[in-house]
């Protein structure tokens, strides 16, 4: 069988992060790579490659504007915004983790392969409408995620949230089969566009078994938002996951979720309006949950990593809203505050790594006073923690302001009156990071310990932390040019949504 | 120099907050290069807006410098990168111009650590605090309303006493609190009106249901009144005031607490003219019992910082009261009640400040006897102490007169009662004011080895000195001529007010600028005109 050149061209972007996580295991086999550095150089070297020419070939295809597609998949504006999303969020996991492994003493190949593999799943699971692909793009970055959370295997607890994860994740999954399989034996067809309208035609809409369908493909959506109640397994993974994959979860699998949720339910499955109503009412009350429970449960967290978890929790529901008011504009507030979401939050979880916290040494109480060590690095987390609880000028708080101001458009002020009640408690557990970083001097004990250890050398980490800084203070001043330029044509020129 | 014609406005808003970041830059190690290159950013900035904004005749829209560009769309909401100087905000920029390096100048040798990062924050405030005034554009207001709170919030945080990490936190909470809400309600009037330009919200606020039109107020008023603050609202105040280092004190105190006033008479009460008269009453209360309740607070402090917070309560109570009363001459006084306790307040708090840097002390128990060991300080802090009471000839008599005076003849049923109350409120000024001033200045010296007292060996140098004089300065001149502060507000007040209490159909007071003639002016000149890009 012989491609076509439009083919390949839809095809690339994905294979090239592939053909990376195939060939580094290869490298990895030399039973001494622990002492030999220039291996590990190379390992890293090739995944950053990968990721490179992957997103240089997606950037191209944006500048020409062109959409090919191969069989149902189909490399549009919209997968192309979500593969330089995830491609983005790679090279930044790739370039923190290099020094966050060093740091924990444990490099290895396979960490970088897999993380490759589930970044090429990620674009596939966004590309697709067929059922199968949408399937397979899930498992695909899915299952090497579940590996990559027990990583680091000298530390139980690493296990253990790896195999909590798994287990969640793969009943998760099974709801998103039957939910398929449901469509499919009342359409007769695999293609999700295809099958809403053949139910339609049918007078299948309101079928239990079409709504059941639905309903549970929704289920498997939330669960990689973690949204709740489906968000149990989220502390317990960032917890145990090296801080850079902790920070690729939460950033590229909650905005891979979103970004097919826009695909499949306002899109796809658009014809069938009466079910896209239901699920509208089951996204409403769930949000309100998620905002709720997110920001009072990070409230009372001592774990940093916790707080972030509960605190993407929390955006979740902020982004669940931006589905409630359900409008073009709502969606395009969506993608574009996935794009900051995607700076602030691989910014927060890469200060871990460049103030130089190991293993579970990541509580507030390990911050102290390190903002004015690391002026820099304080300067960026006042950046990160003021636009996670939006307040101006960061970029967080054009995201927020996009979606609400939907909300209210759309008769929803008691949500969006929720949301920001629901802003103001985040502000707090926020401003404890930046207390802790600026407002506390260290202990007595920090300080003799850090006389003690060498000086933290984390100068990726560090420059990943500066690049996601400017991001955000980009989205705050240009936030036009990343709305109209990104987040718009991503949806009318990908999903034919008209402003 | 053509930008900078073109500019002028964004240049006096953003310059000291390009400076503060480049401050920010330089090594902990150069603390002390900064603090001079701060000081001499501010005062140039002083001596900028006086140049520009004074002396100038404003347009027929009672412009006095403005500039005006479309700035982005977001979701089909228009955004104006609108700013402007009028009769209403001309002297609360200039007061806070001069109020930036005088504060520098103050309190130079009150903080030994990260000297630099301090002035870049203060810096960054003055951003903040001139953009609010001057933004024409609801959401641009909004901005630099938000905007201000994270340089504040890292002065009482950084810098504070011993308890400033828990006020830094009320403080940003506190006051959050209130602007989320509000930009529900503003995003909420926008949607009806199409943008945030202030004049087409009015007309949109004014199709609205009266119900309706009364939650958006509250909306407005709660933010407003939360900075002011009002009472019940006021609890974050004494908190942030007693905790904060001095400079910070004497900026809250001089101007961001101006900014809820302001907020008032520039959005809140044209913009729902009817509801604004319809909660006059309310407001008009809580400002008596503020003035009151302030009082009797301040009078039972034992730290004379806190007694200065709770004074302020008092005298923002009187803003407060001027504004609802709904009179010119109430508003006016208000306008001018304003102006008195930046400068007063300011002064007091400096004062105090300097005590402080002295005595390592605030208690009024641990002095006594001061006017023999630095009868320069008394001296000032008796003039201080006499314009914060309202002594005529000082500045604090004409702006408490016309307001008590507004509110007498404001027409609604209770107003007569309430200006006697507030009345009162003077009265219990004095009793607090010369109490502490008694215990503090008079009487034998203290001479307890631990005392303050005993700690006081240096009276004021030459330094402060020179920042107390123009403070003095002020407080006479508006004692004596308060016109000059008072004239360029008058037409823009006197022509929302009656628009306000003229029968339908309205005018809008605010008008889109966007019509307005340019004014004559020389074409080199920083001109007040329009510019559309």
């Amino acid at each position: 069988m012989s491609l076509t050149p439009s083919q390949w061209a839809a095809l690339l972007p994905l294979l090239l992060p592939a053909l990376g996580a195939c060939l580094i295991p290869l490298m990895a086999l030399d039973k001494d790579q622990a002492t030999a550095k220039w291996i590990r150089g190379v390992m890293y070297g090739t995944a950053l490659l990968a990721v490179a020419a992957s997103f240089w070939y997606l950037t191209d295809l944006w500048k020409t504007g062109a959409q090919p597609s191969f069989f149902q998949l189909r490399m549009d504006r919209l997968a192309q915004f979500s593969g330089i999303f995830v491609v983005v969020a790679a090279a930044l996991t790739i370039l923190q983790s290099w020094d966050h492994f060093h740091q924990e003493g444990w490099v290895k190949g396979e960490t970088l392969s897999l993380l490759l593999f589930s970044a090429t799943g990620m674009m596939l699971f966004t590309a697709s409408t067929h059922f199968v692909t949408l399937f397979l793009g899930l498992e695909l970055f899915s299952i090497p995620l579940y590996a990559l959370v027990g990583t680091v295997r000298a530390r139980p607890e690493s296990a253990e949230g790896g195999m909590k994860y798994f287990l969640t994740g793969a009943v998760a999954s099974s709801c998103f089969l039957m939910g398929g399989v449901l469509i499919y034996g009342l359409s007769g067809t695999l293609d999700l566009s295809a099958a809403a309208g053949v139910l339609k035609a049918q007078g299948l809409a309101l079928d239990p078994l079409a709504l059941t369908g639905a309903a549970l493909l929704l289920l498997g959506f939330l669960f990689k938002v973690s949204a709740v109640p489906f968000h149990q397994w989220t502390p317990d993974a960032y917890e145990a996951s090296p801080h850079p994959i902790a920070g690729f979860m939460s950033v590229a699998t909650k905005g891979v979720a979103f970004i097919a949720l826009l695909r499949i339910f306002p899109s796809s499955l658009a014809p069938l309006t009466a079910v896209g109503a239901k699920m509208q009412a089951v996204v409403a009350v769930l949000a309100v949950a998620t905002l709720v429970l997110g920001n009072l449960t990070a409230l009372v967290q001592s774990n940093v990593k916790r707080m972030l978890a509960y605190s993407s929790i929390s955006h979740a529901g902020y982004l669940m809203l931006g589905f409630v008011a359900g409008t073009p504009a709502a969606h395009t507030g969506v993608l574009f505050y996935l794009v900051i979401y995607l700076a602030m939050n691989m910014g927060a979880f890469g200060l871990l790594t460049a103030f130089g916290l190991v293993g579970e040494k990541t509580t507030f109480e390990d911050l102290r006073g390190l903002g004015w060590k690391r002026p820099a690095m304080g300067f960026a987390a006042a950046v990160f923690m003021l636009s996670l609880a939006g307040i101006p000028p960061m970029g967080g708080f054009y995201g927020k302001y996009m979606i609400f101001r939907e909300l209210v458009a759309t008769g929803h002020v008691g949500m969006a009156v929720l949301g920001v009640l629901a802003s103001l408690v985040s502000a707090y557990y926020y401003l404890r990071f930046l207390v802790a970083l600026f407002l506390q001097a260290p202990s007595a004990e920090a300080e003799r310990l850090a006389s003690d250890r060498p000086a933290v050398h984390a100068p990726l980490a560090g420059a990943t932390v500066l690049v996601c800084a400017a991001i955000v203070l980009a989205g705050g001043f240009l936030q036009f040019a990343l709305v109209d330029g990104f987040a718009k044509r991503a949806l009318v020129e990908g999903l034919g949504l008209i402003r | 120099m053509t930008w900078l014609n073109l500019h002028p406005l964004t240049f006096l808003v953003f310059a000291p907050a390009l400076l503060g970041l480049l401050l920010m830059a330089l090594p902990h190690a150069l603390g002390k290069l900064a603090r001079m290159l701060g000081f001499l950013g501010a005062l140039a900035i002083f001596i900028l807006s006086l140049s520009w904004l004074l002396g100038r005749t404003p347009n027929a829209g009672g412009l006095i410098l403005a500039e005006r560009a479309s700035w982005f769309t977001l979701v089909g909401l228009p955004v104006d990168y609108a700013l402007a100087v009028d009769g209403l905000n001309l002297w609360l920029v200039i007061l806070t111009t001069f109020l930036v390096p005088l504060t520098m100048l103050g309190t130079w040798n009150s903080l030994k650590d990260r000297i630099g990062t301090f002035v870049a924050m203060f810096l960054l405030l003055e951003t903040g605090m001139l953009g609010a005034l001057v933004a024409q554009d609801l959401f641009v207001f909004y901005l630099f309303w938000e905007a201000m709170l994270i340089p504040m919030y890292f002065m009482i945080g950084v810098w504070g006493g011993d308890e400033r990490r828990y006020a830094a936190n009320k403080f940003f909470l506190y006051t959050l609190s209130g602007s989320l809400l509000w930009l529900v309600a503003l995003l909420y009037l926008a949607n009806k009106a199409g943008g945030f330009n202030p004049a087409l919200m009015a007309q949109a606020a004014s199709a609205l249901p009266f119900g309706v039109q009364g939650w958006l107020f509250i909306a407005f008023a709660v933010a407003f009144a939360i900075k002011v603050p009002l009472f019940p609202l006021h609890t974050w105040l004494p908190d942030a005031h007693v905790q904060a280092p001095t400079a910070g004190s004497v900026i809250l105190a001089g101007v961001l607490l101006k900014l809820g006033g302001y907020g008032f008479i520039r959005f809140a009460i044209p913009m729902f003219p009817q509801a604004a008269m319809h909660y006059a009453q309310p407001i008009a209360l809580l400002s008596v019992i503020a003035i009151v309740y302030g009082a009797l607070v301040a009078m039972v402090q034992r730290d004379i910082k806190k007694l200065v917070a709770y004074s302020s309560v008092s005298h923002m109570g009187f803003v407060m009261l001027g504004l609802a009363s709904m009179t010119v001459i109430g508003t006016q006084g208000a306008m001018l009640q304003m102006l008195n306790h930046g400068i007063s307040t300011g002064a007091l708090f400096l004062l105090v400040g300097m005590l402080y840097d002295r005595a390592h002390t605030r208690m009024i128990a641990d002095f006594g006897g001061v006017a023999v060991k630095m009868p320069i300080f008394t001296a000032f802090f008796l003039i201080v102490t006499l314009s914060s009471i309202g002594l005529p000839l000082t500045n604090g008599f004409v702006g408490e007169f016309w307001i008590l005076n507004g509110t007498f003849v404001s027409g609604f049923g209770w107003g007569r009662l309430y200006a006697c109350l507030a009345t009162s409120g003077v009265l219990l000024g004095a009793v607090y004011m010369l109490w502490m001033f008694m215990r503090v200045f008079w009487g034998p010296e203290n001479k307890d080895e631990d005392s303050g007292t005993h700690h006081l060996h240096t009276d004021l140098n030459a330094r402060e000195i020179a920042v107390m004089l123009p403070l003095v300065v002020l407080i006479v001149w508006m004692g004596v001529h308060p016109k000059t502060f008072i004239a360029a507000s008058e037409a823009p007040v006197t022509a929302l007010l009656q628009d306000i209490k003229a029968p339908a159909p309205r005018t809008f007071v605010l008008k889109p600028a966007v019509h307005e003639a340019p004014a004559a002016h020389a074409p080199e000149a920083p001109a007040a005109h329009e510019v559309h890009r």
